[in-house]
């Protein structure tokens, strides 16, 4: 009985040639194709409803109908399998890469990418991040031995795209250009409950990499020895983290 | 062997749109109900909303994942979650659906209705059991709208539900919305429904607003409860007597003052009510 109520109420290929009224009465003003049919249209909208409100700039990008379109291609490929619809998108990035329907272009799997980045920070841990000042206050014998601990609302992509642009144009409700090929990393964070995103050097991007890895910070800032100005540009990068609250707060700094 | 009823009063569901006010007022309910699926997530806004609210006021946990009817072994990684869930909130209520939504390992993400046969009776007690064990306390189990009717079913909706709860010694969550939905698109009588569930089972009431389709009702929780769902409530409460009642309402989610007018609206008639039994008596 489920196996071929999942069957109609999915819209399964194959589906149409199944007969529901064997398995569901009907009456005059409604029949059983009408009946199971509002299950069919619940099902598929609710899902896309909901990839919709993890991936928005996706669906403004492509438009209702090809969003749509993307979607219930998505969800046939990929159903469901956890519990939480706030999963839902979790294989969508890598879905994109292959897509080829309509309004598909090359920096939309990274778009989605940084969007499902952005959907799982908003829900991480609530922790106390370090306070800046623990910065200024480690003395400069301890400083290079000295490992950060990392907030778990982070998170860094390197992607083939300056998703900037895009992301601008659609924020501000203007005509997107083409993708901008350029490799470039993104640190997605919250800060409070805010959702931040920003793009980081690479030099950055390797430091922050060695430092989530448990190096001390005297490995970590070799990252920015081709730079003329390393100590200071060391600095600065390792400031920006307590400041946006990466760093994770140590016992002692919690209340 | 019974259920545990402990009176509330009348609340509203803790939804999106009013967690920053939440955060920084004190919610003005009762209590609250949150969908336990949007808060199994280790952190952020919403989980923090939901933690400040459980400080001020009592709050339940009502599932919409758990499948309780499907052919599917039960999906274990979910119910640890929901323990762990309810084991850091110490909800007052933990409730799901009658129902199944989950077939092959595939989650439908919907209220799916069952067979109304004694087949399908033993399997959900079965389940409520495991359930209930793997939860260490008991659940409420609601009633769905539905649209469909199963032609192997041989026993009334009312009488499935009570059995159920009967025999594996949960409560119920009775739905007077979806109860009125379903009268509805099946052609049964909403009052014979009321009549009988059975009375030492029931702990929990939600009201809701529906959608009228023309050739059917659909429960949409998005607009005010409609005077005919007031009017079940009224017989629900003469029969059932004061039960926590929830206001539901997720789509086209209006401002916290609209949902609070509506709890205090079901105050008054859970009040009016006892009132006129009060003087029949």
């Amino acid at each position: 009985m489920q196996r071929l109520f999942h069957q109609l109420a999915t819209r399964a290929p194959g589906s149409e040639a199944i007969d529901p009224t064997v398995l569901l009465a009907g009456t005059p003003s409604l029949d059983a194709h009408a009946r199971i049919g509002i299950y069919a249209d619940m099902f598929i909208w609710r899902q896309i409803d909901a990839l919709r409100d993890d991936f928005p700039k996706l669906a403004l990008l492509l438009g209702d109908a090809p969003f749509y379109a993307m979607a219930e291609e998505y969800l046939r490929e990929k159903p469901s399998r956890h519990a939480s619809l706030s999963e839902l998108g979790r294989e969508l990035p890598d879905f994109l890469r292959e897509w080829s329907g309509e309004g598909a272009r090359a920096d939309l799997a990274e778009l989605a990418a940084l969007e499902w980045a952005r959907a799982k920070v908003f829900e991480e841990a609530n922790v106390k991040p370090a306070p800046p000042e623990r910065l200024r206050m480690m003395s400069p014998d301890a400083l290079p031995l000295a490992r950060l601990r990392f907030v778990p609302a982070l998170r860094v992509l390197d992607l083939a795209h300056d998703l900037q642009p895009l992301w601008q144009a659609l924020e501000e409700g203007a005509r997107p250009g083409p993708p901008s090929p350029h490799r470039q990393c993104v640190a997605v964070w919250r800060k409070e409950f805010d959702v931040l995103h920003a793009p980081i050097d690479d030099d950055e991007a390797q430091a922050l990499a060695l430092a989530r890895s448990g190096e001390p910070l005297g490995t970590v800032c070799e990252a920015f020895a081709q730079r003329s100005d390393a100590v200071e540009a060391a600095f600065r990068a390792i400031s920006s983290w307590f400041v946006e609250g990466w760093i994770l707060a140590e016992p002692e700094e919690t209340p | 062997m019974s259920i545990a009823r402990p009176y509330l009063g009348h609340g509203i569901g803790l939804r999106p749109r009013h967690i920053g006010r939440l955060l920084a007022e004190r919610p003005p309910v009762e209590w609250m109900e949150a969908v336990s699926e949007n808060y199994l997530a280790p952190g952020g806004r919403p989980v923090a909303a939901l933690e400040k609210v459980r400080r001020d006021i009592p709050v339940a946990l009502h599932g919409v994942s758990l499948s309780i009817g499907s052919t599917d072994p039960v999906d274990v990684p979910y119910l640890r979650a929901l323990r762990a869930l309810a084991d850091r909130i110490q909800p007052a209520i933990v409730s799901d659906h009658l129902c199944w939504g989950r077939h092959g390992g595939r989650y439908v993400h919907d209220l799916w209705p069952l067979p109304l046969t004694e087949e399908a009776l033993a399997h959900v007690v079965e389940r409520v059991g495991e359930v209930q064990e793997a939860l260490g306390r008991q659940i409420l189990l609601e009633n769905v709208s539905s649209y469909v009717a199963f032609r192997e079913s041989t026993m009334a909706e009312w009488d499935f539900l009570g059995e159920v709860a009967r025999r594996a010694d949960c409560g119920i969550l009775l739905d007077v919305n979806n109860i009125y939905v379903s009268a509805r698109n099946h052609g049964f009588s909403a009052a014979e429904y009321i009549a009988g569930v059975p009375a030492d089972r029931v702990a929990q009431f939600h009201l809701a607003g529906h959608s009228d389709k023309g050739a059917y009702l659909f429960d949409s929780h998005d607009a005010e409860v409609p005077e005919a769902v007031w009017n079940l409530y009224r017989a629900a409460v003469a029969r059932f007597g004061p039960v926590p009642a929830l206001i539901e309402w997720d789509d086209h989610i209006p401002d916290l003052e609209v949902l609070v007018g509506e709890s205090r609206k079901a105050a008054a008639i859970e009040a009016e009510v006892q009132g006129l039994r009060a003087v029949g008596s």
